[in-house]
C-alpha cells in the first residue's frame, strides 16, 4: 500500500488560495472550516520586513498526536488508506482533545459563531443531521472517514480527498493533474493549483516525483521539533515560520 | 436528630429557604442552557476552532478537582488516622460526590455528543488516550465515593472494609484527579501546560478549593454559630483545619510563582507570552492572585484564622480565586495561535457567552441542591460515637494553635 504524501513548494506557491477555494467546494466546507488554508504572516521588522505566505492542509502526521488523545478511535490513522489520518463521524463525541493536540491547528468543530454574516447555515438549513445543506453537495459521503458536509458535534479535517485518491490504481507513485490517466484522483488543492506548487504521491515509493523532490531540494517538515512526523514535505524558502509575536511588540527587539 | 443544641440549620426552614432558591437557579439556568443548545448549538458558546476549550471546561476542571480535594481531606481521617478530621469526613465524602457529579453533568453539556460517548468509549478501549483514563477513573471514584459513604451512613467508621473502600478510594482520587493533570500536562504542543508535575500542581489546587469550599459550607450548616456546632468539630475548626488551609493556600501561591517565574524568563512565546500579555493583563487574574489568594493567605498565617468571620471571608475569596484560576489556566494554554496567523498576530479572544456562563450556574446550583438535600436527609455532620457524647456536653477541646 502506498504512503500518500504531498509537497508544497513556496518558492512556487504565490499565495493565491485557489486551494483554499477548490478544497471548501470540493468538500462543502463552511467558511472558517479551512481544512487548507493559505496563512500570511510577516517575518523580519521594518525596514527589512517581508510578507510571506504558506499553505497549511492537515499533514497526515506518521505520529499523529491527534489520534493519541481521542479517547474513542474516533480520529484514526489508516495504513490501508495510505496513512491518511480520517475522524469516524460515527464515533466522534465532539470532546475536542485532538484539536488541542494537533501543533498544526487543522481541525475543525464548525458548530461555532459564524466567521462571516450573514451565516450560511441560516440560508441553507442543515438537514439530515448536515450542519449546512446547499443545494449543491460532493456525491461522495463516507461519515467513517470524515467524507461529507460535516455533521453537529464532530470534529473535521482534511481527507487528502481520500473519495478521489481511492480510485487511483494500485502502485500508482505519482498522482499528477498533468497525466490524463490519473488526474481524476488527483486531491482538489493539487489539482487546482496553477503555479504548479504542490505534488502529490507514494511516499514509500523511491521513484516517485514526491521523493525525488524531497531528496533533491531538502524538503523539510513544518515544526518537525514535535515529532509529529508529518507526511506533507516543503520545499524553498518560508517553512520555517517564525515564532509568534504579538503585533504591538513587533518592533521590540 | 434529638440534641437541639447540636442541630443542623440546614435541617431547619433555613435549609428549606435555600433549596428552593438553588433550585430556582438551577432550573433557570436549565432552561436558558437548554434553549440555547437545542436552537443554535454550539454557535451559542463562543469558543471556536482556535480556542476550543472555553469556561465549561474550565467549570469542569474547577469541579472534579475540588471533589478530589475533598476525597483527599476525607482520607486524613479515615486512611491516616488524622482522628482531628473525623468531624469533617462524613460531609468531605459527599460532598465530593455532589462536586464530582456536577462537574460531570456540565462537561456533558458541553461535549457534542454525549450519549454515544456511552457506548463508544468503553468499546474501543483507547487505552492511549489520557481521557478515557480520567473518564474510567472518576467513574471509578464516584462508585468508591458512593460505596464510602454509604459505608459511614451505617455507621461503620473504623470497620475493616470500611478502611479498605477508604483506602481504595484515596487510591482512585489520586488517579482520576492526577490524570485529569495529565490531560493538559502531557501536550508538549501546549507548552504553557506543558509540565510532567502537573499532577502535583492539581493535588494541591485541588485541595486547596476542597477546604475553602468545606469551610464555607460547615459554617452554613451551622447558620454561622460556632455554639451550635458539636466540640470536636468546633476543635477542628479553630485548630488543625486552618492551618491545612493556610498551608494549602501558601503552596498554591508557591506553584503560580514558580510557574510564572519560568514562564516569564522563558523566551517560549508560547508561555512567555502568555503570563505577559494574558494572564499579568488581565485584572481579573490579577485581583484572584492578590485578594483572592495573598490576602487570604497573609491573613490566615496570623491567629485571626481561627475566628469564623475570617475564615468565612477567605474561605470565599478563595473559591472564587480558584474558579479563576481555572478559567485562566485552560484558555491560557490555547491563547497563543498555532501560527503566527493571518495578517494580524494577536492572542485570541475568548470570553464566556451567556450560554456558557447558564453552564456554569447549573454546576454551582446543582452541587449546592445536592449538598442541602444532603445535610437535611443524611446527617453529613455525624462522626464516630466515640467522639461525641450528646448527652454530656464534653469540655471544649484545647485549640492546639
Ligand atoms: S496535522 Fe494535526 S490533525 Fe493532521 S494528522 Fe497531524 S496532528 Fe492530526
Ligand atoms: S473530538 Fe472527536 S475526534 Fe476529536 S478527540 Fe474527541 S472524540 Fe476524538
Amino acid at each position: 500500500m502506498a504512503k500518500w504524501g504531498m509537497v508544497i513548494d513556496l518558492d512556487k506557491c504565490t499565495g493565491c488560495q485557489a486551494c483554499t477555494t477548490a478544497c471548501s467546494m470540493e468538500n462543502n466546507t463552511l467558511p472558517g472550516e479551512t481544512w487548507q488554508d493559505v496563512l500570511f504572516y510577516n517575518a523580519g521588522e521594518y525596514p527589512s520586513g517581508q510578507m510571506k505566505w504558506l499553505p497549511r492542509p492537515c499533514m497526515q502526521c506518521e505520529n499523529p498526536s491527534c489520534v493519541h488523545v481521542c479517547p474513542t478511535r474516533a480520529t484514526y490513522k489508516d495504513p490501508d488508506a495510505g496513512g491518511i489520518v480520517f475522524v469516524d463521524w460515527n464515533k466522534c463525541i465532539g470532546c475536542k482533545y485532538c484539536m488541542i493536540a494537533c501543533p498544526y491547528g487543522v481541525r475543525f468543530y464548525a458548530d461555532e459563531k459564524p466567521l462571516i454574516e450573514p451565516d450560511i447555515r441560516d440560508v441553507f438549513p442543515g438537514e439530515n443531521a448536515q450542519l449546512w445543506s446547499p443545494p449543491y453537495q460532493s456525491p461522495d459521503e463516507d461519515w467513517r472517514r470524515g467524507i461529507g458536509i460535516q455533521p453537529k458535534g464532530v470534529v473535521s479535517k482534511c481527507t487528502f480527498c481520500y473519495h478521489k485518491v481511492k480510485n487511483a490504481p494500485e502502485g500508482t507513485a505519482d498522482l499528477d493533474e498533468d497525466n490524463p490517466d490519473v488526474k481524476e484522483y488527483v486531491p482538489a488543492c493539487v489539482r487546482t493549483c496553477a503555479p504548479k506548487a504542490r505534488y502529490f504521491g507514494d511516499l514509500d515509493n523511491p521513484e516517485s516525483h514526491v521523493n525525488q523532490l524531497i531528496g533533491d531540494k531538502h524538503g523539510v517538515r513544518l515544526k518537525d521539533h514535535t515529532g509529529n512526523k508529518p507526511q506533507v514535505y516543503y520545499l524553498g524558502a518560508g517553512a520555517g515560520v517564525p515564532a509568534f509575536t504579538p503585533a504591538d511588540r513587533e518592533n521590540d527587539a | 436528630m434529638t440534641t437541639q443544641q447540636h442541630k443542623n440549620a440546614l435541617q431547619g426552614p433555613l435549609g428549606w429557604g435555600l433549596l428552593v432558591v438553588a433550585m430556582a437557579v438551577l432550573l433557570i439556568s436549565l432552561g436558558y442552557a437548554f434553549s440555547q443548545i437545542i436552537a443554535n448549538g454550539h454557535t451559542s458558546f463562543n469558543t471556536s476552532s482556535a480556542l476550543p476549550w472555553g469556561q465549561p471546561i474550565a467549570t469542569y476542571v474547577f469541579f472534579a478537582l475540588g471533589s478530589s480535594g475533598l476525597g483527599l481531606i476525607a482520607s486524613l481521617p479515615l486512611v491516616f488516622g488524622f482522628k482531628q478530621y473525623y468531624p469533617i469526613a462524613k460531609r468531605c465524602v459527599f460532598l465530593a460526590f455532589a462536586l464530582l457529579i456536577s462537574g460531570m453533568i456540565v462537561l456533558a453539556l458541553e461535549l457534542g455528543h454525549v450519549f454515544r460517548m456511552l457506548w463508544v468509549i468503553p468499546a474501543n478501549l483507547q487505552v492511549q488516550s489520557a481521557m478515557f483514563w480520567m473518564g474510567a477513573f472518576y467513574a471509578l471514584d464516584l462508585l468508591f465515593l458512593l460505596w464510602k459513604f454509604s459505608k459511614l451512613q451505617g455507621g461503620h467508621w473504623d470497620s475493616k472494609t470500611a478502611k479498605q473502600v477508604g483506602i481504595a478510594s484515596f487510591v482512585g482520587v489520586l488517579l482520576a484527579s492526577g490524570n485529569l493533570a495529565l490531560i493538559f500536562g502531557m501536550m508538549s504542543m501546549r507548552p504553557f501546560w506543558f509540565d510532567p508535575l502537573m499532577p502535583v500542581y492539581f493535588y494541591v489546587t485541588g485541595i486547596t478549593t476542597a477546604v475553602a469550599i468545606l469551610v464555607l459550607l460547615t459554617y452554613l450548616a451551622y447558620a454561622f454559630k460556632q455554639t451550635r456546632m458539636p466540640a470536636p468539630l468546633q476543635a477542628l475548626l479553630t485548630g488543625p483545619l486552618p492551618k491545612l488551609f493556610a498551608a494549602c493556600v501558601g503552596v498554591t501561591l508557591l506553584l503560580i510563582a514558580v510557574r510564572a517565574i519560568t514562564g516569564l524568563y522563558s523566551n517560549n512565546p508560547e508561555i512567555n507570552v502568555v503570563w505577559t500579555d494574558y494572564l499579568f493583563k488581565s485584572g481579573v487574574y490579577i485581583a484572584a492572585l492578590l485578594i483572592g489568594l495573598l490576602l487570604p493567605f497573609v491573613i490566615l498565617l496570623s491567629k485571626l484564622r481561627n475566628s469564623m468571620g475570617i475564615q468565612v471571608v477567605a474561605a470565599l475569596l478563595v473559591t472564587v480565586a480558584m474558579f479563576a484560576e481555572r478559567l485562566y489556566f485552560v484558555v491560557g494554554g490555547q491563547v497563543v495561535p498555532l501560527f503566527k496567523g493571518t495578517w494580524i498576530p494577536d492572542l485570541i479572544s475568548y470570553t464566556p457567552s451567556a450560554t456558557e456562563w447558564s453552564l456554569t450556574f447549573i454546576g454551582f446550583a446543582l452541587c449546592f441542591v445536592i449538598y442541602l438535600l444532603g445535610e437535611k436527609f443524611l446527617n453529613l455532620g455525624d462522626m464516630p460515637s466515640q467522639m461525641i457524647d450528646h448527652t454530656t456536653p464534653r469540655k471544649p477541646i484545647e485549640a492546639t494553635a
